[in-house]
């Protein structure tokens, strides 16, 4: 077994299994990382590099068309099948640019291999279960689509209530009864206020994924013509799957798994690569109800242990640092009424650190305060 | 050595060694791209490159009583690729035939970094840095860059494709690394 605490940037970067995690986030890749991550919080930034450098580096080669494939395989046949007749003599390649003929006969296999492609793909492709049109019409359900050009509220059979965005729709079974969660199936945008109820988890099937919740508030938008679905959350927590995962026993139960989504965060999902990715939201608002506990951002000499802490608390965001490292720095600064953002900036700043915001959190690096 | 079908190939070079078109139809489907890829980092004459893929499979149909001795059909291809391709690159320049390889030549290669800069939101004139550092970049550092992280080539057969050794290959990997290092840690430094 490798000990991962003795890998510099490059040790890391020239990792297989470090260099598969990053390519390929698969969910066991990213567990075993989250937890060494949470063990070995010091090596945090190490790994932001790495895994910064390995994205710059990137794996997407060019591909070349399937058309264009078959015709050279074809060519390649024609070679060997002519070259039987004279097993005694080299086979030549005829160079593509001399042999005009060979235009003609391409051009032919162009288009056969394009019809046949088209049927191919027509047997192929059955209408994908998960999408909306597949999962609704099979059910009786209760249907409400905005075709009025703006957002409009509806209030679901628990209270809960969606704004739906214009040319959206949503569908779920009459008063929710028949099942021991909330279902509901949405294709276009919506922003879900969701009444609490732990035994009975409110899921929003969402073309290719589920977001399940206990009690909170989100947007889910996922529209057809679109190549990516977001999920952002305003208050509480998330969790959200793809469908047809091997976690089926999970969306199911009143547990939250999954990928978990907190305040100010954002999932955007690509459907192409089917990749999940993290991301804080371009501009954080403060999560904390004013009239409770109003933070006051006026800093003279405050360690920068409470500085951070109430930063996170506000906006409901973690911020990654090393403790120990940073005990001695303190913060004087007036941030009552900057964006988050400048906020950390200018933290970090005053004492001399630097962050990054990875998978949705704050990671700061410094060496420290004298 | 992770090769993604190794499985599958055995069977297809089984089935080549008895004679079967079939399965060389089989492998030229499998590794196509990868063959067209790495061959377009030498030339961008599309037409030589085809051509110089089409030699490569038709001398392994030649010799498939030999293919036994095949370890990774991967490597064996790209070996061969690169061959053909410096080789009639240098026939063209020379109009002559010459057996030994050129030990230089210019190896193509483009980051993905504008999709990086647009991710990451870097400015402009940051963004112009980080160009100019991966250009500065040597064909050799481009050559294992993309034998390690695009072809997933192990250590091993670097050394080999590259002819040099696999002390080599790992010390010019750490350079490159570092060199890649040097310019995300600067773009990071708060300000």
């Amino acid at each position: 077994m490798k000990d991962f605490r003795l890998f510099d940037i490059s040790d890391f970067v020239m990792d297989e299994d470090f260099i598969r995690w990053v390519n390929e986030k698969k969910k066991a890749d990213n567990d075993f990382w989250d937890n060494w991550l949470s063990q070995y919080p010091g090596k945090y930034m190490v790994v932001a590099e790495a895994r910064r450098i390995l994205e710059s580096i990137g794996t997407e080669q060019k591909v070349i068309s399937e058309v264009e494939k078959q015709h050279e395989i074809k060519r390649l046949m024609q070679t060997i099948r002519e070259n039987l007749q004279e097993p005694e003599r080299k086979a030549p390649v005829v160079p593509v640019s001399k042999k005009w003929w060979y235009v003609a006969a391409a051009s032919l296999f162009l288009i056969a291999s394009t019809f046949t492609y088209w049927f191919v793909k027509q047997d192929k492709k059955p209408e994908k279960e998960s999408a909306y049109a597949a999962i609704t019409s099979s059910r009786h359900l209760v249907e409400s689509i905005n075709t009025s050009g703006k957002a409009i509220t509806l209030r679901l059979p628990d209270q809960s209530t969606v704004e739906l965005a214009a040319n959206s729709r949503i569908a779920y079974a009459n008063n929710f009864d028949s099942t021991d969660t909330r279902d509901v199936y949405l294709s276009g945008e919506g922003f879900f206020k969701v009444t609490k109820n732990p035994a009975r988890p409110f899921r929003v099937f969402a073309n290719e994924i589920v977001t399940k919740v206990l009690g909170t508030s989100f947007i889910v938008r996922s529209f057809d013509k679109d190549s990516v679905i977001q999920v952002t959350v305003r208050t509480g927590k998330v969790s959200v799957y793809s469908q047809g995962s091997a976690n089926d026993k999970e969306i199911n139960s009143n547990q939250l798994g999954g990928i978990i989504l907190t305040p100010n965060q954002e999932l955007v999902y690509e459907k192409l690569n089917q990749k999940f990715q993290k991301a804080l939201l371009e501009n954080p608002v403060v999560i904390l109800p004013d009239a409770t506990n109003p933070v006051n951002m006026l800093y003279e000499d405050v360690s920068l242990e409470k500085v951070f802490t109430q930063l996170s608390k506000t906006y409901g965001i973690n911020i990654v640092y090393d403790n120990e490292l940073l005990k001695k720095c303190t913060v004087t600064a007036d941030l009552r009424n900057e964006t988050f953002y400048r906020k950390l900036e200018l933290i970090c700043k005053a004492v001399g650190a630097r962050y990054e915001i990875i998978d949705g959190q704050v990671v700061v690096q410094s060496s420290g305060c004298d | 050595m992770k090769e993604y079908s190794s499985k599958p190939d055995v069977n297809w070079l089984e089935r080549l060694q008895q004679g079967d078109e079939e399965a060389l139809a089989s492998l030229m489907e499998m590794y196509y791209n990868d063959l067209y890829n790495y061959g377009s980092r030498f030339t961008k004459d599309d037409g030589l490159i085809k051509d110089c893929i089409q030699e490569v499979f038709i001398s392994l149909w030649q010799r498939r009583e030999t293919v036994g001795a095949i370890l990774s059909p991967k490597y064996y291809f790209l070996r061969a690729i690169k061959n053909k391709v410096l080789k009639s690159l240098h026939k063209n320049k020379r109009n002559a035939a010459s057996s030994h390889l050129p030990a230089e030549y210019v190896f193509f290669h483009e980051f993905p970094i504008e999709r990086v800069i647009i991710e990451k939101q870097i400015s402009e004139e940051k963004a112009e840095k980080v160009r100019r550092t991966l250009s500065l970049l040597s064909e050799r550092q481009k050559e294992i860059i993309y034998l390690k992280y695009y072809q997933h080539l192990d250590h091993g057969q670097i050394a080999e494709l590259m002819n040099i050794s696999r002390q080599s290959v790992y010390n010019l990997l750490h350079e490159t690394i570092h060199k890649l290092r040097s310019l995300w840690h600067s773009e990071f430094i708060a300000h």
